[in-house]
């Protein structure tokens, strides 16, 4: 602060968050107790993928052909995926009720429901979000939600606000964290240190102590400086920091805007990736009511703070997500990494001091000001305090999201998640592209804390696991992956450019069936060759190919060989009518192949090997016609050295 | 000062409120392809300009990114996805029935009559109704988006057949 300039008086901001209050508690009061019963549609990303609007729609239709007394609203959903979309009833008593999957055809029920007709939907209850009611569990005792806390943090408002309304969040205490901590003076330095007390650590992998990251953007020099939240969550099977802000958008905002005080940041981005539309119109609106209500802006709470946050949508670059990719996306430019350092809290946006961070290090931090460090390590363990969001999903029959403890037991979320479905399990996936592949026999070992992971040269990651049964081979997988950081290499270094191309080749050759004896040493040497590239991504690309060579050492063998027992490598089996009858069949097996391959008279049909892409279209069509036969192994390879 | 053609005019019109070094290139950019479904040449010259940037320097950084395209997309375009869950339930038996339907090589082409394309999806999380495509057209308000769920390999064939022969979104989704 240069001399002859007074210190602004942040005391006003208490007598502001106050007035807000006021109109926030009477908002949200006549919301959870409303004079009318409420139907409320869940709206976030997988609801509407899964039919929200139309559900809505009906609804809406019904209500207005029966002029019933109901309202309409939104909420977000409340973490079981699979039972989008979902939608809750909430009666003037304030109990709330969740219902799905809600499809257009039961819109008549969920009104009945509604209006008095207690029972005409009971099927389609789940759990009571709020309330008692006799004969419906809380949804808190779901078997999906045993491992959450019994109070949520980081998903406190889901369910039990309208994402869209910055005065339910402020009814919920939000921004309550960043009024106290100007109102009473707290120092840069003890909003600081209460993170690092906490044990925060940076959530999108790297795990980096969040509070110390910003004593370098705090020490760094001049006035200018940037503070960048990284959405740009593109791990496939992740979708964290989605829900977050989907979800709770104030609560991103408001960890921005405690770090941009305790950084001297007067200017924020959200980098937020594009397959987010809806993350985006969200927090778009989200960071136009908090300017409205004089909580972002010129004039922060009447302080005369500066805060100004501004969404920069992404273009479908991975590498974005790694932050100098980030930054130069930002400046305009290709979305390149660049050597560090200098670290962007030297060199950042603009080329001024800045500070990355992943959505949910900041969704935590509003939560650790309002109450204190100890009540944050109150959950996780010794070596990782808190709560994580986790995604789940692959071949089990709850697809979704939960909020549970560091060092809760991999085995106990599978367990949650409905188990392995259509088949046993094979491998786990963490981490992303850029993580893990990893064996069946380490679930047990398995805690959600990152240091459990790396004994199994993996990573715990971003947040999503992907659990995979034994009916895909772990070699397609690998081959997904392979091509994904191949794509997605910004091209800069050699070593990833190449490397990640030769990569895809040798393991698309072997899904081919033809493997050779040199691939072994050949993705060895690629393996470290590619750890000569300038940034993680190079670093890391090969590491899920590593994993499957060592993890699945037998798998990996016998596909050199040409043996494949799950039949999902294509160049390890062929496709061969195996009954003539029933001739129906037969016939809508020779319609439904894109490349007719499928020739010759009804009694008389057989696949042209050429022509099959082994696309599987024919199996589901002709069940008991149509099957896969797995071609003789090749003579064995003898592996060198 | 030449001519502006009528597009022209419009771009610059749209993108007026963006500044150079101020971070805006990813907005305009998205701005003018929300607009026109793709960046035209034309349309690049216009942003270079308003961003104060060499329209190569631009493209090179536009280029690099997978969503701004600087053709025409299709009238319906396939997004597929390419998520680890749908790698699960035969993704890759779908995508490859409906490149084989519609007579292309790979993923970023369009069938001849512009009709169809197919462009690699990334997951957004909806993996419980895996293996899902997207089915994309281009309207007078912007992009749209029809998810479609619980695909299978023949569902794709008839879907994928379906948009061949013209058929609108809702008639591919009941093929």
């Amino acid at each position: 602060m240069p001399e002859g300039v007074a210190m602004p008086d942040l005391s006003v901001a208490l007598e502001r968050y106050e007035e807000l209050r006021v109109r926030a508690d009477a908002e949200y009061a006549a919301w959870r107790n409303p004079e009318r019963p409420r139907i409320d549609i869940a709206m976030d990303t997988s609801s509407l993928a899964n039919g929200a609007r139309a559900t809505g729609v009906a609804i809406h239709r019904v209500i207005t052909e029966r002029n019933a007394a109901v309202d309409m609203g939104q909420v977000h959903g409340y973490g079981m995926q699979w039972i989008h979309p979902s939608v809750q009833i909430t009666f003037p008593n304030g109990e709330t009720v969740l219902y799905g999957p809600v499809k257009p055809e039961d819109a008549a029920r969920i009104v009945d429901e509604a209006t008095g007709t207690w029972g005409a939907a009971a099927d389609l209850r789940h759990g009571m979000v709020t309330g008692t009611h006799e004969g419906v569990p809380s949804i808190r005792d779901h078997e999906f939600f045993s491992l959450e806390p019994h109070e949520r943090r980081l998903m406190r408002n889901l369910g039990l606000t309208d994402p869209d309304n910055l005065m339910h969040y402020i009814a919920r205490d939000g921004y309550r964290a960043t009024a106290r901590m100007l109102g009473r003076h707290l120092s840069e330095e003890q909003v600081r240190n209460t993170l690092n007390d906490a044990g925060l650590t940076g959530r999108g992998g790297a795990n980096f102590p969040t509070g110390l990251k910003w004593n370098f953007l705090y020490g760094a020099p001049g006035e200018e400086h940037y503070m960048v939240c990284n959405a740009d969550e593109g791990d496939p099977g992740a979708w964290v920091n989605r829900v977050v802000m989907e979800g709770d958008p104030h609560l991103l905002i408001e960890g921005m805007l405690i770090g941009s005080y305790a950084t001297k940041a007067k200017v924020g981005f959200i980098y937020l990736r594009d397959e987010y539309p809806f993350s985006v119109q969200r927090m778009e609106d989200a960071i136009r009511e908090a300017e409205a209500a004089g909580i972002l802006g010129n004039d922060v709470l009447g302080t005369g703070l500066e805060f100004h946050l501004r969404v920069v949508r992404g273009a479908g670059a991975y590498v974005c997500g790694e932050e100098t990719g980030l930054l130069s996306s930002i400046q305009d430019s290709r979305g390149m990494p660049r050597v560090k350092p200098p670290f962007p809290a030297q060199r950042g946006v603009f080329n001024k001091p800045s500070n990355v961070n992943n959505v949910e290090s900041f969704a935590n931090v509003p939560l650790i000001v309002r109450h204190n460090s100890e009540w944050y390590r109150e959950h996780g363990s010794d070596k990782q305090s808190g709560t994580k969001i986790f995604s789940f999903s692959g071949d089990i029959p709850r697809v979704g999201f939960m909020e549970i403890p560091f060092a809760t037991r991999l085995e106990d979320c599978l367990r949650v998640c409905g188990g392995i479905q259509g088949g046993q399990l094979k491998a786990i996936q963490s981490g992303g592209p850029l993580g893990s592949l990893l064996p069946a026999e380490a679930l047990p070992k398995l805690i959600l804390q990152p240091d459990s992971f790396t004994p199994w040269d993996a990573i715990m990651g971003g947040g999503g696991m992907v659990f995979c049964n034994d009916q895909t081979s772990v070699l397609v997988l690998t081959e997904m992956f392979a091509q994904f950081v191949e794509d997605e290499s910004c091209g800069r270094c050699i070593t990833c450019h190449h490397g990640n191309q030769r990569q895809t080749e040798i393991i698309r050759r072997i899904l081919d069936g033809e493997g050779r004896r040199e691939d072994e040493p050949n993705l060895v040497m690629l393996d470290r060759t590619l750890q000569f590239s300038n940034c993680v991504h190079g670093q890391f690309s090969p590491k899920i190919t590593r994993n499957m060579r060592v993890h699945f050492k037998g798998d990996f063998e016998a596909a050199l060989l040409g043996v494949d027992p799950t039949l999902t490598m294509k160049g390890m089996y062929e496709v061969v009518v195996a009954n003539q009858r029933p001739e129906e069949q037969a016939k809508a097996a020779a319609d439904i192949c894109p490349t007719a391959a499928i020739q010759g008279e009804p009694g008389r049909r057989r696949v042209v090997d050429e022509a099959c892409i082994r696309c599987g279209a024919c199996f589901e069509v002709a069940p008991d016609v149509m099957a896969k036969r797995p071609k003789a192994p090749k003579p064995g390879l003898v592996p060198i050295g | 000062m030449p001519l502006e053609t009528e597009s022209k005019a419009r771009v610059r019109a749209l993108v007026a409120d963006f500044r150079p070094n101020n971070g805006d290139m990813m907005a305009a950019l998205h701005r003018v392809q929300h607009e026109f479904g793709y960046l035209s040449q034309e349309s690049l010259e216009v942003i270079a300009e308003q961003l104060d940037m060499f329209p190569a320097i631009l493209y090179g950084a536009a280029s690099f990114y997978d969503e701004f395209r600087f053709e025409a997309p299709a009238q319906t375009t396939v997004r597929w996805c390419s998520g680890p869950a749908c790698r699960l339930r035969n993704s890759n038996g779908i995508r490859d029935a409906m490149l084989a339907t519609l007579g292309m090589e790979d993923l970023h082409e369009q069938t001849e009559d512009h009709r169809v394309g197919m462009v690699l999806g990334q997951c957004n999380g909806c993996c419980e109704l895996a293996p899902m495509v997207w089915l994309e057209q281009h309207g007078d308000h912007g992009p749209e988006q029809t998810p479609v769920g619980h695909m299978t390999a023949a569902r794709a064939v008839r879907m994928a057949r379906a948009l061949r022969d013209g058929a609108d979104i809702e008639e591919a989704i009941d093929a």
